[in-house]
């Protein structure tokens, strides 16, 4: 068994250097384009009808996103965001946990998202 | 005595029992699978996922195996399985929990060949630094160091205790972890039952609540580095059997400075009024300062554990002892005459190592069943084979081994050769890290 622990301690320090490598010398990726915010205005009552795991709009801070694609992708499980969908998820998305914001670099995916503004009643 | 939660027969486990610990094992890694099995996910995403939960489960069984109480040691088939089972699940533990960070790593290698260093180390990617990812990286490291210490043979005690209680501290690590992302129930679950484990071990095993109380009765050494102690019970006795072991820790007092240490020693006897006696050798920093026991010094007693010598078959035996390892056969031994014929090989290294020869040699005058031999090996290990009988007479033989782990291993290999069926070999391994 000690022999188990050295050699699986030592593969996965060396896979972890090498993922280390590749990021120190991988090609930068090229600046994702500028993303012109869509302006379309969506209705709450819109807004609502996107509310299931296939199709989930979510309004943040004004802008109204198309979060379907993503939602395989965050790291929460899907329970943790599927009840904002639909929703006004401002509160829910800066504070993300423990009432802490979303990173910057979420904050820059986001807006890959984005589909509208949210539009009054 | 009472017989009640106790195997009826040493190395012939009722299926159940035997299978038992590593069904909490099982049981242990597919329940939180089952609970939070992704659907829908990248496949190495989920992959990623599942063997966490998996490593988590089998981190909580592995620290139910750990808990050393004697109904439960029963229920898992005794305390040297339910050690087995604790090192296969923490060890597979390990290795689900290494491999959850290399597949989400390989998941984001996908989307950017940097992705896998910026989800591995969020802090030094700029934008970043997730409390989560740091929290399950102390959990990882926690379990590296701790079981680094784990396979220290050459560690002290006092540092391996606390170091392999890094195992428990990763094991809390990781469920805050999978609290900070947000998977509330599952961390709660999961940190409550580890919490529970440990505090079990601490407050009943290590602080010796479960253990009752006793008193050191006589101390009388037997051999060079070796007494035999007297424990008076100062509660209800113990029910032990001959073959059993206790974990014993003895307390600090005006005479003697304890260790407070619970350590496993096999009950040598059991007086009527419930006084047991153990073997002590010295072997280690807390035996040897055993051996300046006094009476009147405060013990407590946990246990009985074990099977070793119980639900012996009505066939000739030959039983094998190493050193101290005559202890269990000399509780079988004073318990009364035997009911078969035995042949008992008592090996000791030279010197006065040899404890309790003259009450051997008494015991086998007094019983014919008893046919005692006694052989100094000298330091080194023994050439086993030229000290075991031919295999012709050990045919229809139930062998019962009790010694040093080399001297075991050498013993059934040497039995094997002879042609004694493995069902026929029985002994007991005392190494509970």
């Amino acid at each position: 068994m000690a022999t188990v622990y050295r050699l699986s301690t030592a593969i996965f320090w060396l896979l972890v250097a090498l993922a280390g490598g590749v990021a120190l010398f991988a090609p930068a990726p090229p600046e994702a384009p500028a993303v012109s915010p869509a302006t379309r205005g969506v209705t709450p009552a819109e807004l609502a009808a996107h509310a299931t795991e296939e199709d989930c709009w979510m309004a943040i801070r004004g802008g109204v996103y198309d979060v379907s694609a993503y939602l395989p992708e965050h790291p929460t499980r899907p329970q943790v965001v599927l009840p904002w969908c639909g929703r006004e998820a401002t509160e829910a998305y800066a504070t993300k946990l423990r009432g802490r914001p979303h990173s910057p670099e979420a904050d820059r995916l986001l807006e890959t998202w984005r589909i509208g503004s949210l539009a009054a009643p | 005595m009472s017989r009640a939660g106790l195997p009826p027969e040493p190395g012939r486990l009722a299926p159940v029992r035997a299978l038992a610990a590593p069904m909490v094992a099982l049981a242990g890694m597919l329940l939180p699978v089952a609970w939070a099995f992704p659907a829908g996910l990248p496949f190495l995403r989920a992959a990623g996922i599942v063997v966490a939960w998996a490593g988590g489960g089998l981190l909580l069984a592995s620290l139910l195996m750990m808990v050393r109480e004697v109904r439960l040691a029963a229920a898992l088939g005794g305390l040297e399985r339910m050690t087995r089972w604790h090192h296969y699940s923490g060890m597979a533990a390990y290795l689900l929990l290494l491999l959850h960070p290399l597949l989400l790593a390989a998941e984001a290698v996908r989307v950017t060949p940097a992705g896998a260093w910026q989800l591995l180390a969020p802090g030094l990617s700029p934008g970043a630094g997730d409390v989560a990812v740091w929290l399950g990286w102390a959990a990882l490291l926690c379990l590296m160091v701790g079981l680094a210490a784990t396979f220290s043979a050459g560690l002290a005690w006092r540092y391996w205790r606390w170091l392999h209680a890094l195992l428990g501290l990763g094991t809390v690590l990781g469920f805050a972890h999978v609290q900070w992302l947000g998977i509330g129930l599952g961390a709660v679950l999961g940190g409550v039952v580890a919490g529970v484990l440990l505090l079990w071990r601490l407050l009943r095993i290590d602080a010796g609540t479960a253990a009752r109380p006793a008193v050191v009765r006589a101390v009388r050494t037997v051999a060079e580095g070796t007494v035999e102690i007297t424990l008076a019970p100062l509660a209800r006795s113990l029910a032990v059997l001959p073959g059993q072991f206790v974990l014993v820790a003895f307390l600090s007092g005006p005479r003697y400075r304890g260790c407070g240490e619970f350590h496993p020693f096999t009950v040598s006897g059991h007086d009527p009024d419930g006084a047991l006696r153990i073997g002590v050798k010295a072997l280690g920093d807390c035996t040897r300062r055993m051996q300046s026991l006094v009476s009147g010094v405060a013990a407590r007693v946990h246990g009985p554990f074990g099977d070793f010598m119980a639900g012996r078959p009505e066939c000739p035996q030959f039983w094998v002892a190493g050193g101290i390892g005559i202890t269990p056969f000399l509780a079988v031994l004073r318990e009364g005459r035997l009911t078969q014929a035995v042949r008992l090989l008592y090996l000791f290294r030279g010197g006065r190592e040899a404890g309790w020869l003259d009450e051997l040699q008494a015991l086998a005058a007094a019983d014919p069943l008893l046919t005692l031999t006694v052989r100094e090996t000298g330091p080194r290990p023994p050439p086993v084979d030229a000290l075991l009988p031919e295999a012709a007479t050990l045919r229809g033989c139930a062998c019962y081994l009790c010694g040093p782990p080399g001297l075991l291993g050498a013993l059934e290999a040497a039995l094997r050769a002879r042609g004694v069926p493995a069902a026929e070999i029985h002994f007991e391994r005392f190494d509970f890290r």
